[in-house]
């Protein structure tokens, strides 16, 4: 209980940093920065539910991301929805199609379960780019999406849109957080380590791996709808492999082993992505040659590695506490 | 000299970004402050990495040479023309941002827009935000500035437009037509929104200028598609007398090389709209002679000393042949440049908008040599439209016959009726 009211106190503390950003007059660009970085964040974290908490690879995610970004914006563009029940109704409608393609790949393992997801982000792709009448096809959602105001909050503006995605943001974190740390986020990591003894405890392994999958893919909408926002649009490639590739490259880069490591990945990537373009097109060329570096190298994320240097030292201090003790025991059995 | 300013401003801006996001408790971001300089800064999106890097480096080429010019002659009221270039790898989501970050972050106060279609809708949305004057130099896509719902006052097209070339596409096609006896047609365009509308655009006005003509055949080759052996086969099979093609950059040169293999093209008429172009003409092994070929960027269209002395600076200084997009985007430097002019070089999105709208410009890839800047929907009209045949070796394209703008414009008309654009 303890951890749980430390964790929303952390969570709160995110969110009020956050809000402060525009506070101290932090130009356009920090605001920007940080509400692109919010929407990718969301990506990886939810994707690293399913592969740091439970094993499941999916090479797919970036569909839901699509779907949050699309059914988000189509409702507003339809005019017949305000922002939070388009918002609603686009988690509403990922949720569903979670269900659906989760239903079909939980069932299987590994390099299965990876590619039938990656099959599903194919077709979901292809529906976009050939239901042109719909959807826009390859020129995406175009001629904006409206921003009507709701309960006095106008997210025409940029101040108002950068508050909006900030508490939508922290929220998400909060539920995940609340999520791996819940009875639940147990049985997955049980899944993840062992999923036979998991099924010999008790455990419907499918189920729980259908509802992670599920809970997933509606945060990773989240992302995509802050996206939209950002970008005022939603595009095929926010559903194509090569987002879903993106989002595991910022696992790899930040770590998978520890909650923030996928949102340390995403700030490293764009801060890689938006330097490298001011000093070169050779952008995937310098994002490879770190890529490289961490896993030849590190052979883990940084917050892993930082992680796993601070338990170790934990461990040492307290060995050294009890050699001290034993070494005070002996001392005063020989004397 | 025009200086694409990345590196130097770049690295102050990112001092100042990191010290800022510092103060927020965060970790740093690039970049953030406006310029400060009397420079005029010119931020230009485009696409540097991938398979169409290309076509942005001769985007970037036209501009730079466009401007190098007005800063030797002591720039506009003195004041120089900077231009920042950044990569948006064609992703829309990139652009948007990329956009943002050029006007909030590099202090650039006009955007040239040099991206392909579906990022310029994308940057379309952020100059709809943030009002500066936005100049999309390379997005064919008609509906952008067609369509009143994504009219922005302060953004405006010097690119070609798809249905302009599908009507004088359409016209030229029905006369060979008429002349030879070309009535059973296929087409093979690649498989997506711009392939697909282009073609059927193309087919359509084709059939309204010939009635007898009929498509038999529809081949739609995914994007990027490496292998086109079943797509030929499926030409050949089809033993129409012509074949429209919609394919372009790398994915018509594979098309070429394969469909050489099988003598496709002394098979059958063929007209290809994206063919003419240097980008393509250099890297296809063995171009093809005969092919009707549409009007992109030749040194020979027109046939004018300007357009000869325009392709010979752009090689001497760019060490590089232009392509479609080079003179595109020198159309959208030099309507800038007027309307800089014309404001004593102030800035301000509203201002240069009214200097633009129905401006008319001498240029050399002018239909006469004008083109104008159409008030109504901030698109050009007058440049050069029409098809020619190929040739194997320069100059590549030989008996062009440019499309009369007239019938253009009327047609035009009846199709943004039919389309909901206009009343």
């Amino acid at each position: 209980m303890t951890s749980r009211w430390r964790d929303l106190g952390l969570a709160g503390l995110g969110l009020v940093l956050l809000l402060l950003v525009p506070v101290f007059g932090a130009p356009p660009a920090i605001r920007d920065f940080i509400m692109f970085g919010m929407a990718y964040g969301l990506l990886a974290m939810s994707l690293n539910l399913l592969i740091g908490y439970t094993g499941l690879v999916s090479f797919g995610h970036a569909m839901f991301f699509a779907a949050g970004a699309y059914a988000f914006g189509l409702a507003m563009q339809s005019g017949k929805f305000s922002i939070p029940g388009a918002f609603v109704l686009a988690i509403g409608f990922t949720a569903l199609m979670a269900l659906i393609v989760g239903a079909i790949c939980v069932r299987l393992n590994e390099i299965y379960f990876a590619f039938l997801t990656l099959a599903f982000q194919m077709l979901f792709y292809n529906i976009i780019l050939g239901w042109v009448s719909f959807t826009g096809g390859d020129q995406g959602l175009m001629g904006g999406i409206p921003r009507p105001k709701f309960l006095g909050i106008d997210l025409a503006d940029r101040t108002q849109l950068y508050v909006f995605c900030s508490v939508a943001f922290v929220v998400c974190i909060a539920i995940l957080r609340q999520i791996v740390t819940s009875p639940f986020g147990y049985t997955l990591r049980m899944i993840r380590d062992n999923q036979e003894r998991a099924a010999f405890l008790g455990i419907n392994v499918i189920m729980v791996k259908l509802a992670c999958f599920v809970m997933s893919a509606c945060i990773a909408a989240v992302g995509g709808i802050l996206l939209t926002l950002f970008v005022s649009g939603a595009y095929p490639n926010f559903g194509f492999w090569t987002t879903s590739g993106e989002a595991i490259f910022m696992i790899l880069l930040g770590g998978s082993n520890v909650f923030l490591g996928p949102l340390v990945g995403t700030v490293i990537l764009r801060l890689l992505n938006d330097i490298t373009v001011t000093y070169t097109s050779h952008t995937e060329l310098v994002l490879g040659i770190v890529i490289l570096i961490l896993v030849l190298g590190l052979r883990k994320g940084p917050l892993d590695l930082l992680a796993e240097r601070w338990e170790n030292r934990r461990q040492a201090k307290a060995q050294a506490v009890r050699d001290a003790a034993d070494k005070d025991a002996q001392t005063g059995r020989d004397a | 000299m025009t200086s694409i300013e990345q590196r130097r401003a770049s690295r102050r801006q990112l001092l100042k970004g990191a010290g800022a996001i510092a103060a927020a408790g965060l970790v740093g971001a690039p970049a953030i402050s406006r310029a400060q300089t009397g420079a005029i800064k010119i931020g230009v999106p485009t696409i540097l990495s991938g398979r169409v890097a290309i076509l942005g480096q001769s985007s970037v080429g036209a501009l730079k040479m466009s401007f190098d010019k007005v800063n030797a002659e002591g720039g506009i009221n003195g004041r120089k023309i900077e231009m920042v270039v950044r990569d948006s790898k064609g992703a829309p989501q990139e652009a948007a941002k990329v956009t943002r970050d050029l006007i909030n972050n590099d202090g650039c106060q006009i955007i040239i827009d040099a991206e392909a279609s579906s990022a310029a809708f994308a940057v379309q949305e952020v100059i709809r935000e943030v009002g500066v004057l936005c100049i999309h130099t390379n997005s064919e896509t008609s509906s952008l500035t067609a369509d009143p719902k994504l009219y922005v006052p302060t953004a405006f097209r010097t690119a070609r437009q798809g249905i302009h070339d599908a009507i004088g596409g359409g016209d030229y096609a029905a006369k060979v037509a008429k002349a030879k006896g070309l009535k059973k047609w296929a087409t093979c365009s690649p498989d997506y929104a711009y392939g697909r509308s282009n073609t059927a655009e193309f087919m359509e006005y084709a059939k309204h200028f010939d009635g007898n003509i009929t498509v038999v055949e529809e081949t739609w080759p995914k994007l990027f598609q490496p292998d086109y052996t079943e797509v030929v086969t499926k030409l050949l099979n089809a033993k129409a007398d012509a074949m429209y093609s919609a394919l372009w950059g790398g994915d018509l040169v594979a098309f070429i090389d394969q469909a050489n293999l099988y003598a496709l093209f002394e098979k059958q008429a063929s007209f290809m709209v994206n063919l003419g172009d240097y980008g393509v003409v250099d890297q296809v092994k063995q171009f093809p002679q005969g092919v009707y070929s549409g009007g992109r960027y030749n040194r020979t269209v027109p046939p004018t000393p300007e357009n000869e002395a325009w392709y010979l600076e752009y090689v001497k200084t760019q060490k590089s042949k232009p392509t479609n997009w080079s003179w595109e985007n020198a159309v959208g430097a030099q309507f800038l440049i007027e309307a800089l002019k014309k404001t004593n070089g102030d800035t301000n999105g509203k201002k240069l908008a009214e200097a633009i709208k129905g401006a008319k410009i001498k240029t050399p890839f002018g239909d006469g040599g004008t083109i104008t800047m159409r008030a109504e929907d901030n698109t050009t009209i007058n440049y050069i439209i029409g098809y020619g045949l190929s040739l194997s070796k320069e100059p590549y394209i030989s008996d062009f016959k440019t499309s009369p703008w007239e019938p253009i414009l009327e047609l035009e008309k009846q199709w943004k009726k039919k389309q909901g654009y206009a009343t």
